[in-house]
């Protein structure tokens, strides 16, 4: 409970410190408010005053003159809900704008281990639902304060020309109040079962014609119009539920105002007859009260707002008062100018407060050496492979590259000094250009085309419609998983790294293919430092040594052949991966593969 | 959840006027069976808006008769008391007509569109294999979701307001002619500058607003992938450049959201002085005509009060049209879906299929689109009780003549009989339960196991179930299952691994329990762990049966009575699996190079 109190003044913080840089704005917005009320106020007022003064004693004179004021008044009052509309808005987008760009900067630079823990799908609603949520309070802001103040001077004015009307008006009012915030309240869950029954519904149609073959093979038509009646009847019933909540709601918001209009003209009508009114003043009466509907409305909106706001502003906080774990140290140096070499000393890490992955593991990676990790599943070769980047820090030992503890060297330097081929490929929906020269945005496309070719990415790049300018993604050109990968390894290989990580890179290659890649490969490496993480014996082959890992500590260190000749543990562990191995476009496992036509 | 951000909604269509007027016709025809209704609420929806406004009329005589008759005659109390208590009776009947009016349309509404939707889906089901594999799923979903969902906004949000407050328009104005037509001719001057407004806002804010949900979509898309490809950017330390990356697209949307207070900007000014103008002419003019003895001073309080009348409902009207016409378009696209014509239907006086047969396919030729044939002169007889293996190239219509075989498509060229009757003149239930197709993946409906078997027959018992299961031989596996048949599969059957599906799937077909069965080989690899177990339950499932599998892996079709080669829309050779060696054309080419493959795979 405090912790959410202490979260919802976080939320209230950030929204001022959003605000604060437009203080122009806000003043300008709140005296342009000021003034609207006051000329909206004035309006009914004038007319009163020109049917007492001008109509009922018959000076025309008199008359013209409250009408004109009253058409300059009505100037007055069109330029300052312009501005005060325009300042709103201005300040809600500005403060929604730098706020979302605040946050991606922020989660941008947030830790790995951040990553794992959060779902896209969350930081996602914090960039957009909540973020929109404090908008509109912001939006609503200054007009709730402009409206208000109108509430509170029409309610002062029907004080001074009647008490009696202005308490039967005061009475009445706060029922409108009263019902839209029942009403809110009841049609809330009403709607999102309503949605959900929707989202039901939608569910049997989408399944229904994705497996039509299923359902017109089997002549199963008539059980899926039978289960798309029962969802669409749940539907129904739903929405009548709401309705019904609309029908006891949405005339009443009609009937309150109205009842104020009739007690304005029966009790006004009789303080007239006995002289305590005037008849303008009474015809005032009736467009001031519908003033008041409103800024009640709008007071209930912004309280309802204001709490999902404040909730949306807390989870915002959370994120930004994250700090990042992996940061420079004061004084961090820049890459070393060495071989190359790697050694992990003593290295433990467990992820979060999770156990030790890795315990104890000594090795080394002298300079232009490539390295092949093998070992089970969960052995904890990726997670070695995401130490020397610093993805994370080790939680014991340390990692040295040329002699230099890994965490004195500026972080962005390290990395462009890492270049690492992720186990699980993702590329960006840009062109594949843009993909290979990620790490380096300008660089010619010769160099582009280079990388590919080492990769084995150039002849199928070539065969694209648009080639290296074909855009892939989820709105583009879809690439197989191999073809994904080798755009991967293109990507590190233009990055020209000083230390190559390939964490099982070419698992989706098709075999037939991989050897075309592996001499390329064979080049790429020359001179780097390399760790490679693989399964297949092939790509095992391409290192100089083999480690043997298990239980998050090396186990055994040889050439492929020393270890199969002398580790039973390592014939078991490639025998496993080569039964383990996913379906890929090669289906490397699918020992017809290579022959069957139309596979 | 449904309604991602970026889901294009059936907006930015705008019907012609011939099509709005059609959509209109078939409506109402539709709405045959409840006429009624719908006459009977228009009624009660006219008599709420004349007691809506019969108010300020109300005060105008409780003013001019009752409060300050003027000087020849004394205020009387009597009547103001009278009217005021007419003005209640009012206020209260128009409340309770108004939510007598909003139940009986949502229920006329709410009710039209269940049988609508029922109606599209149904349609939708008879529709041809060859509708669905043209249509992309998400464009049919959407018809019977956002579409249908357009329309709901209308019923449950627009409807009544758009007609009321068309009713309150010209109710107003009819009420002020009645009490000063002078009058009421010098106030109307505001209300074409105000349509005028409205409209161009409308169109404006519209444009604005397209534009604001495209750069929305755009930087969502940044957003996401910035996040889901921050580990990319970090291993190469590309935060900076996607930061400004961001910022482009962020604060493009911004722009674009200026764009539209801008143009807000430009109108509630306009409108909030011309609503002053109106209370001004109002008052200069009435009190003219007050002055010249024309009219009394309640009926400017009366006008006064109808000035609001006039502008809500433009303002309203003109915000409301969208979701009208939106609904309008939606329609137009419902209707255009239930005009589609199924090409696989039912003659009439068709005939049940026999109960055993053997195929006879005759020279017949097929193609999806056009002149793309991609089957020609095909003919072929298939024993009672036999296995026939199709072999081919992808794309060579092997897939397409088992299609054929179990009518999801009719040949544009010869026939294709059963025990002697042409399957066009067979009856489409007969037709389902004696041939059945097994698709490729084991496709899972959500629901539980039990649910997913009974696809197969609808009306089979839980015994008819276990019998199914133990005809296949699985009911250990399924028995092992922590929930058994009740085991929900979730979306898809995600939580079933491929394998299983397919065992579902295949006990579904042993429920079916068809004379024929054609079965779409799987490409891909299942689980280690099942795939003998599907062989198995496969093998159970196909004695006794006449079999054509389309089969990828020549292993299968080695297993086959005879093996038909499809080749570029051609049956290049049949035989059995020796008798092809032996030929030494496709066949054994095609099973040399698998053989070779296999030896390779070994090594590699």
């Amino acid at each position: 409970m405090d912790s959410e109190r202490a979260a919802r003044r976080a939320g209230w913080r950030l929204m001022y410190e959003a605000i604060r840089p437009q203080r122009s704005w806000v003043i300008g917005g709140v005296v342009a408010g000021f003034l609207w009320t006051g000329a909206k106020v004035a309006v009914p007022l004038l007319a009163a005053a020109a049917i007492d003064e001008g109509i009922v004693k018959g000076d025309t004179g008199v008359t013209v003159r409250f009408v004109l004021i009253m058409l300059a008044v009505g100037v007055v009052q069109a330029i300052c809900t312009g501005l005060r509309r325009y300042s709103a808005f201005r300040i809600a987008l500005r403060a929604e704008t730098n706020l979302r760009q605040r946050l991606f900067a922020h989660l941008q630079r947030l830790h790995f281990a951040f990553h794992d823990e959060a779902q896209t799908g969350q930081l996602m609603a914090r960039a957009n639902t909540d973020i929109q949520q404090i908008e509109t309070v912001v939006i609503l802001l200054p007009l709730t304060a402009a409206s208000t103040l109108t509430m509170a001077v029409v309610i002062g004015v029907l004080f001074y020309y009647s008490t009696g009307l202005a308490l039967m008006v005061l009475a009445l009012m706060p029922l409108l109040q009263i019902a839209a915030h029942r009403f809110s309240h009841k049609i809330q869950p009403v709607n999102l079962a309503l949605q959900e029954e929707l989202g039901d519904l939608s569910g049997v149609v989408e399944e229904t014609i994705s497996g039509i073959r299923v359902v017109k093979g089997f002549g199963a038509e008539k059980v899926q119009a039978k289960a798309l009646d029962h969802e669409a009847d749940s539907v129904l019933t739903r929405a009548l539920d709401a309705a019904k909540l609309r029908a006891n709601f949405l005339p009443l918001v009609d009937l309150i105002p109205t009842l104020a209009l009739v007690a304005i003209l029966w009790y006004g009508g009789h303080q007239v007859i006995d002289g305590k009114l005037q008849v303008g003043e009474l015809v005032a009466f009736n467009s001031l009260v519908l003033m008041l509907i409103w800024p009640l409305r709008m007071l209930g909106m912004l309280l309802a707002q204001a709490s999902r706001a404040s909730g949306g502003g807390g989870r915002i906080h959370e994120i930004l008062a994250t700090d990042s774990a992996i940061t420079d140290r004061p004084g961090a140096v820049s890459m070393p100018d060495g071989p190359g070499e790697i050694e992990f000393v003593g290295v433990g890490f467990g992820y979060g407060t999770g156990p030790r992955v890795i315990e104890g593991l000594d090795l080394t990676l002298r300079g232009g050496e490539a390295v092949a990790l093998v070992g089970a599943t969960g052995c904890g070769k990726t997670t070695v492979a995401r130490l020397l980047p610093r993805f994370y820090d080790v939680t014991a030992g340390q990692i040295l590259i040329d002699g230099v503890d890994i965490r004195e060297i500026t972080v962005s330097k390290l990395r462009r000094g890492i270049g690492i081929v992720f186990d699980d490929t993702f590329l960006f929906s840009d062109s594949i250009r843009e993909n290979i020269a990620f790490a380096e945005p300008e660089a010619p496309i010769d160099e582009v085309r280079r990388a590919a070719r080492l990769a084995g990415a150039d002849g199928f790049i070539e065969a694209l419609p648009d080639g290296y300018d074909t855009v892939i993604g989820e709105h583009g050109y879809s690439l197989s998983g191999g073809q994904r990968q080798r755009i991967a390894i293109a990507r590190a290989i233009l990055a020209d790294p000083h230390v190559l990580i390939l964490d099982d890179a070419t698992s989706a290659v098709d075999p037939t293919k991989e050897h075309e890649i592996r001499s390329a490969l064979k080049e790429v490496m020359g001179g780097r430092t390399t760790l490679i993480i693989a399964h297949r014996p092939a790509t095992i082959a391409l290192a100089d040594r083999v480690v043997l890992m298990g239980e998050g500590r090396v186990l055994a260190v040889g050439t492929h052949q020393e270890l199969l000749a002398s580790s039973e543990r390592y014939r078991e562990v490639l025998a496993h991966a080569e039964a383990d191995a996913p379906p890929s476009d090669g289906s490397p496992s699918d020992v017809g593969a290579a022959g069957v036509p139309g596979a | 959840m449904r309604g991602a951000w970026v889901e294009p909604g059936p907006a930015d269509e705008t019907l012609t006027r011939d099509e709005a007027k059609g959509v209109m016709r078939r409506l109402w025809g539709m709405l045959r069976p409840y006429r009624g209704q719908t006459i009977l609420a228009t009624l009660v929806l006219v008599g709420q808006t004349v007691c809506l406004l019969a108010g300020p009329f109300l005060l105008s005589i409780g003013i001019d008769k009752g409060i300050d008759p003027g000087a020849r005659s004394r205020p009387d109390v009597a009547v103001l008391n009278t009217v005021a208590a007419i003005y209640l009776a009012a206020a209260l009947l128009s409340w309770v007509l108004g939510r007598l009016v909003i139940q009986r349309v949502a229920r006329i509404g709410e009710t039209f569109l269940r049988d609508l939707r029922s109606r599209v889906f149904r349609h939708l089901l008879r529709l041809g294999l060859d509708f669905f594999e043209r249509e992309q799923t998400g464009r049919l979903v959407s018809r019977m979701t956002a579409d249908i969902d357009a329309l709901q906004d209308l019923v449950s949000q627009g409807l009544v307001a758009f007609v009321q407050n068309g009713l309150i328009f010209v109710g107003a104005i009819i009420f002020m002619v009645i009490l000063s037509w002078q009058l009421a001719l010098c106030t109307l001057v505001i209300v074409p500058p105000v349509i005028f407004a409205s409209r161009w806002f409308r169109r404006e804010s519209n444009r604005a607003y397209l534009e604001v949900r495209d750069r929305i979509a755009t930087n969502l898309a940044t957003l996401q992938e910035g996040l889901a490809g921050v580990r990319v950017v970090q291993a190469f330390a590309r935060e900076r450049a996607w930061t400004r990356r961001f910022h482009e697209t962020n604060e493009a949307q911004f722009d674009a959201n200026l764009e539209t207070v801008r143009i807000s900007v430009r109108y509630f000014p306009f409108i909030e002085f011309i609503g002053v103008a109106g209370f001004a002419v109002i008052i200069g003019v009435g009190g003219l005509f007050v002055d010249r003895g024309w009219l009394q001073i309640g009926i400017l309080a009366a006008f006064i009060l109808y000035l609001n009348n006039l502008f809500e409902p433009i303002q309203q009207l003109s915000q409301l049209y969208d979701t009208v016409q939106k609904a309008g378009a939606a329609l137009h696209k419902l209707f255009e879906l239930l005009d589609t014509k199924s090409a696989i239907t039912e003659r009439t006086g068709a005939v049940d299929l026999p109960d055993h047969g053997a195929f006879e396919v005759d020279d017949i030729s097929f193609a999806y689109l056009g002149d793309e044939y991609v089957l020609r002169d095909v003919s072929l007889s298939i024993a009672a009780g036999e296995r026939l293996a199709l072999v081919g190239p992808t794309g060579a219509g092997k897939s397409t003549l088992a299609k054929l075989l179990v009518r999801f498509y009719d040949p544009r060229g010869g026939t294709i009989r059963y025990g002697g009757v042409d399957l066009r003149d067979a009856t489409l239930d007969s037709l389902r339960k004696r041939i059945v197709v097994v698709p490729q993946e084991g496709f899972l409906f959500a629901g539980t196991i039990r649910e997913n078997i009974r696809i197969g027959r609808p009306d089979a018992s839980d015994d008819d179930v276990a019998a199914a299961i133990e005809a296949v031989g699985l009911t250990d596996r399924f028995a092992s299952l922590p929930e058994g048949l009740e085991t929900e599969v979730r979306e898809r059957g995600s939580r079933l691994s491929g394998g299983e599906r397919q065992l579902v799937s295949l006990v579904r077909a042993a429920l079916a329990d068809p004379e024929v069965l054609v079965l779409d080989e799987a490409t891909s690899n299942l689980d280690p762990g099942t795939e003998v177990a599907v062989e198995r339950a496969l093998e159970k499932l196909m004695q006794d049966r006449t079999v054509v599998v389309v089969a990828h892996r020549l292993s299968t079709a080695a297993r086959c009575d005879r093996i038909a080669v499809v080749d570029d829309g051609h049956l290049a050779e049949l035989g059995t699996h020796e008798d092809l060696l032996a030929q030494g054309g496709r066949y054994e080419r095609l099973f040399s190079a698998w053989t070779s493959g296999v030896a390779m795979g070994r090594t590699a």
